[in-house]
């Protein structure tokens, strides 16, 4: 029966009331990895639109920001580095968070800000907050050509250890959907997340080794910060990048683990109130 | 079996209206009230669907049991007064939204332009908008790479292709918009009057194009409210009032019917 169907390649669709949890359906995901390009591309083109400086804002931010800490945390407040320089310590810390910040203040009001999208056609409604994340890698790019300039004026060679930073960037990037999946589902029904999230950000941005080092912490409290993935995605940026000497392995594992967990159950959880979306968006 | 395009089965959609009712006197009822609100909120969070029997004093039947079926190669018209249920049907068709009850088959590729200009960015020029709203509607990029110049030529605004659309007129962004829907070749087209747009000589074209389509072996699913445009396409229709399908059958029975029943109004 099926045989003959796929032969005269009929795909046949249900149409059904939703009922409960709903698989994840990675095949049709990628079906459409065609769109979730030109949904990337429309980001990043359309973001610094009507700006005078354009796509310089992906640099000055982290710079500005850089700048500020140095004076007052790292001047003012005599806060440790590790033995690194200060400005380089904070920037090094900076790129992969705004890259993080950027994403989840984009993706979280994604499925709302897409809401004539979501109510005029079909398509795996994941796309929409994968894409608000990832356009922001090319930001990433721009402020990372930064760093190694900074890592050239400060003298720093990197090592091999190099290597692994892609893999760094890539667990600030689940921790960044992870979130969004959640924040953006919820943001459909309730507008309150609008409003939560640059607390959210603000909050979460003190409470990572960002100005401060986290070797502040001693063991075991050290491997518990790593609960916060991005404590461990910006110890790895420093360690990968600065060879800062304090290899903080158990902070990534349990970083790594929370981020996949929060990825899994955002993804899931997403996918139980898709089917709401084109409703109340 | 093998002839058929769509098959809609008991199909039914139930819409909330109007807010909560609550009558509160006192502030502590309020209260109590207000938590009851929060907590069923905070509930439908995780339940993945909105509590109608208990939350909302009011709900409607946008579609009440609905079954029909189109064949393929048909060009099937929907008809009705507004409010009747045929966006809302449409829109379960597409699967955008989801129904309340019943289910529905489809046979094939389905493609639906329930709007015009879906996915346009007003920042973007015409000729990136192409490739845009295209991918969004289900074309692949070599598709429209293919099919770039005849939808420019199409679309009767080549002067403009590579301006923002922002600065379009909106008979140009409606051209441009259908055009690029107007190149879609899903097995199944579901359309929504769409062909409200353009001067007359332009909605001849894509009527005219839409007739072609299904008579290359598409099948094509139309709402309007252009009786003249539903009787000169559609051999088939049915007729939704209020949620029902009270007319099923040949075009020209469905439309006598539909008008009878506007002037008796």
């Amino acid at each position: 029966m099926n045989d003959s169907l796929s032969s005269n390649e009929i795909r046949i669709i249900k149409i059904e009331p939703p009922k409960g949890w709903m698989s994840l359906n990675l095949r049709e995901l990628w079906e459409y990895h065609e769109l979730l390009y030109f949904l990337i591309w429309r980001d990043v083109k359309v973001r610094y639109k009507q700006t005078i400086l354009g796509a310089t804002w992906a640099v000055l931010q982290p710079i500005l920001t850089m700048v500020i800490f140095s004076l007052f945390f790292g001047k003012l407040a005599g806060i440790p580095s590790d033995g690194i320089p200060y400005p380089i310590f904070s920037y090094t810390a900076l790129v992969p968070w705004q890259f993080f910040a950027n994403g989840v203040n984009q993706s979280s009001i994604s499925i709302v800000g897409n809401a004539d999208l979501i109510k005029k056609v079909y398509f795996p409604r994941l796309v929409i907050p994968i894409s608000a994340v990832l356009a922001g890698v090319i930001d990433f790019v721009l402020a990372f050509i930064v760093l190694i300039g900074l890592m050239l004026f400060y003298g720093i060679v990197p090592t091999w250890k190099i290597i692994f930073m892609p893999l760094f960037l890539f667990l600030a990037l689940i921790t960044a959907l992870g979130i969004s999946l959640w924040l953006s589902a919820i943001n459909a029904q309730f507008r309150d997340v609008r409003y939560a999230v640059p607390y959210l950000i603000q909050a979460w941005m003190f409470v990572t080794p960002i100005a401060y080092p986290s070797s502040l912490l001693n063991e075991p409290w050290k491997t518990i910060y790593g609960i916060n993935p991005m404590a461990g995605v910006i110890e790895g940026f420093r360690w990968a990048l600065l060879n800062a000497n304090t290899a903080p392995e158990s902070t990534i594992i349990v970083s790594t683990l929370v981020a996949i967990i929060t990825f899994l159950g955002g993804a899931i959880y997403f996918r139980r109130l898709e089917a709401l979306f084109a409703d109340v968006v | 079996m093998s002839d058929l395009a769509i098959r809609v089965d008991n199909l039914s959609k139930q819409y909330r209206i109007g807010r909560l009712q609550h009558y509160q006197c006192t502030f502590k009822e309020m209260v109590s009230a207000k938590t009851k609100i929060f907590c069923s909120k905070a509930g439908s969070l995780f339940r993945g669907k909105p509590n109608i029997e208990t939350k909302f004093n009011d709900s409607i039947w946008a579609l009440k049991n609905v079954s029909f079926d189109v064949k393929k190669e048909e060009v099937f018209g929907i008809i009705g007064h507004n409010g009747a249920g045929k966006t809302t049907l449409l829109r379960i068709l597409s699967r955008i939204t989801r129904p309340t009850g019943g289910h529905a088959k489809i046979y094939g590729k389905i493609g639906s332009l329930l709007d015009v200009g879906t996915g346009f960015h007003p920042e973007l020029t015409g000729r990136e908008n192409i490739f845009l709203s295209g991918s969004i509607l289900g074309m692949k990029r070599i598709e429209i790479n293919h099919k770039l110049d005849e939808i420019v030529a199409f679309s009767e605004i080549d002067k403009f292709i590579d301006t923002p659309v922002k600065h379009y007129s909106i008979g140009m962004f409606a051209k441009l918009a259908f055009s690029v829907a107007a190149h879609l070749e899903p097995d199944i087209l579901i359309i929504d009057e769409v062909l409200a747009v353009g001067d007359i000589s332009f909605q001849k074209k894509c009527i005219e194009r839409m007739r072609n389509y299904a008579s290359s072996g598409k099948t094509v699913l139309f709402v309007s409210h252009n009786m003249e445009t539903v009787l000169s396409l559609c051999k088939k229709c049915i007729l939704l009032e209020k949620g029902k399908l009270v007319e099923n059958g040949d075009t020209v029975r469905v439309v006598h019917r539909y008008l009878l029943k506007s002037f008796l109004r």
